[in-house]
């Protein structure tokens, strides 16, 4: 009788489980779905970065963008768009939700996520300009991409235009030694390979670092100090005073005269983002060496 | 064959006078590669070389300190949780722009780690080894949770934080922190003295407490001081230097099969191959290829294939 008895136990319980996995199936059956591949004929953009949400902006078609990350601040009307995440660090389940029909991305890290967005069917678009060619062309890319092809012609011709007075207002003046220091501990610059090394070099400047692994690289202090620069650009947080005071630094000439310059002085944005706001940074750059009388 | 008396033989004083030698030569190289004018050797090559020596010295003499304190083989510098107390706390000071205090707070950390170490380690009012080495290994791996979940976090600031978690020498001094440095480097000088005047009473220990007791030693008393000492050093190491492997856990060993198991010897010639290993190291680190890698993975590549060697040798 026990036996019976034990026996019906564990019929009610697998019964019990069948209900239960039943009803499991029929609820998740009853969420509503989400088919990326269906979405959208209408255009809804999630772009991860700021670069990219910069050029999209210039070329009118914030409207559709529907997802940002953290980073993307620029201009403001950005700052009422859902956040998705962080530039190295992507909410895939957020990304999704929004349903985009293009989702905009740039290299490194990134390209991981929109890889695997991309087995879900979401697509991808991944754009990392190295230089200014690259940029101007990530311009026409970008305005095929979101019909917006005749704009982005115009401002792309307008941009290289001014990207071409720029370098003509420098020929034939003396190019002031820069060192940029984009990371303190450790100590880190840029090579002329990379996008901000050729800006210094088209503002007529002439970067200390021209050759390095790298296009962001570590650096020896020691370097710096051999390399002698007319003027540093320090986007690591140390102040000039800071800087000064570093041990075998206080000789070169940028430190003698004054002539560091932090984040209040020139926007790094201008300079660290491959994108249409470098001409800022490009008159800001000869703004500082005619102010020294270069 | 285990010497007492802890004075050196011939063959011990070859050992010792040709790792001087060599690290002679290694800092001589250190200071020269590259023909650096001479503002670069004094104000940049010299303070590293400095960091570098103590770190080397202070990394191998604690190593030697704790595998005999603990009668463990496997202890070192950083298994009682200290080094990620330290390098938390330098990692927040970093976060928060304080670079310059980065190294006032890694000591903070430490001292805070060896509280909290110290007050888990207590049984009954008594202190316990067996309880040190667990509560300093879950203290370490609390504090290392949470370096990760901040690196996680901080993904901008990865590079500062691995220049912590993998060693970084190539610090770089403001003349106040320089100065301040070598009131640190004096105070871990003394530590290391007090430590090698303890060098017979672990000897001691090492032949069990009850006859430490018959001599007139009070073992956990012992313990205590050399526990609060090794993370006083080990605070000041990892607050500048970050955490460096391999060097406290191997360079005893090696000589322990290469010189003596006197733990006077042990500590002397651990103090010399501490310093001459890892100046060699970052050395290699700093030249090896144009770009500077972190000196934690150097002493691991020379370290291991070496040990390896030795205990093959001596089988």
């Amino acid at each position: 009788m026990p036996e019976m008895k034990r026996k019906n136990i564990w019929l009610i319980i697998i019964l019990l489980c069948c209900c239960l996995l039943g009803l499991g199936y029929l609820l998740i059956r009853s969420l509503p779905r989400q088919d990326a591949k269906k979405v959208s004929a209408e255009k809804r953009y999630v772009v991860l970065s700021p670069e990219i949400a910069e050029i999209i902006a210039l070329l009118e078609g914030t409207g559709n963008i529907v997802g940002i990350t953290q980073e993307c601040n620029f201009p403001s009307e950005y700052a009422a768009k859902t956040v998705v995440g962080q530039f190295g660090n992507v909410n895939r389940e957020a990304i999704l939700r929004l349903r985009p029909s293009l989702l905009f991305c740039s290299s490194l890290e990134q390209q991981a996520v929109a890889a695997e967005l991309a087995k879900l069917g979401v697509r991808t678009m991944v754009i990392y300009p190295h230089s200014l060619g690259e940029m101007l062309q990530a311009i026409t890319t970008i305005g095929n991409a979101i019909g917006q092809a005749q704009r982005a012609k115009s401002v792309r011709d307008s941009l290289a235009e001014e990207l071409e007075a720029v370098k003509a207002k420098r020929l034939g003046k003396f190019r002031p030694k820069v060192y940029l220091e984009i990371y303190r501990n450790p100590l880190m610059s840029v090579s002329d390979s990379s996008f901000v090394g050729q800006l210094i070099e088209l503002s007529g400047g002439d970067n200390v670092f021209d050759h390095l692994d790298r296009d962001y690289c570590r650096i020896k202090a020691e370097d710096v100090i051999r390399k002698e620069p007319d003027i540093i650009i320090c986007y690591s947080q140390d102040s000039p005073d800071i800087i000064s005071h570093r041990m075998g630094w206080k000789h070169l000439p940028a430190v003698v005269n004054h002539r560091i310059y932090v984040e209040k002085d020139i926007n790094p944005d201008w300079l660290l983002r491959a994108g249409p706001r470098c001409v800022s940074g490009l008159k800001r750059l000869q703004g500082l060496y005619a102010a020294n009388g270069w | 064959m285990q010497q007492m008396d802890g004075k050196l033989n011939f063959r011990q004083w070859l050992y010792l006078a040709g790792m001087l030698v060599a690290g002679l030569l290694v800092g001589y190289l250190y200071l020269t590669a590259g023909q650096p004018d001479m503002g670069i050797i004094l104000d940049v090559r010299l303070p590293r070389l400095l960091l570098t020596v103590f770190t080397g010295m202070s990394l191998a003499a604690i190593g030697s300190v704790y595998q005999m304190m603990l009668a463990n083989p496997l202890a070192e510098p950083y298994i009682l949780g200290i080094s990620s107390g330290a390098a938390l706390g330098s990692v927040l000071a970093g976060l928060t722009g304080l670079f310059i205090l980065m190294p006032l707070f890694g000591f903070m950390g430490a001292m805070l780690t060896m509280i909290l170490v110290w007050t888990l380690a207590q049984k009954k009012g008594q202190f316990d080894r067996t309880r040190l080495l667990l509560s300093g290994i879950i203290a370490g791996m609390f504090l290392a949770a949470i370096i990760s979940l901040i690196m996680y976090i901080y993904q901008k600031d990865t590079l500062l934080i691995l220049g912590i978690l993998m060693g970084n020498l190539g610090h770089i001094f403001s003349v106040g922190e320089f100065r301040f440095f070598l009131g640190c480097l004096l105070v871990g000088m003394g530590i290391l003295v007090m430590l090698h005047r303890d060098s017979l009473k672990l000897d001691i220990l090492s032949s069990g407490d009850l006859y430490a007791a018959s001599v007139g030693l009070q073992a956990h008393k012992i313990r205590q001081r050399l526990f609060v000492l090794g993370s006083l050093l080990t605070g000041i190491v990892v607050s500048y230097a970050g955490i460096i492997g391999f060097v406290g856990l191997i360079i005893p060993h090696m000589v322990r099969l290469r010189v003596s198991n006197n733990q006077r010897l042990v500590y002397l010639h651990s103090l010399v191959w501490g310093a001459v290993f890892l100046l060699l190291c970052d050395f290699l680190a700093m030249h090896l290829t144009a770009l500077e890698l972190p000196v934690g993975v150097i002493t691991s590549f020379i370290g291991c294939p070496f040990f390896v060697w030795l205990l093959l040798k001596k089988r």
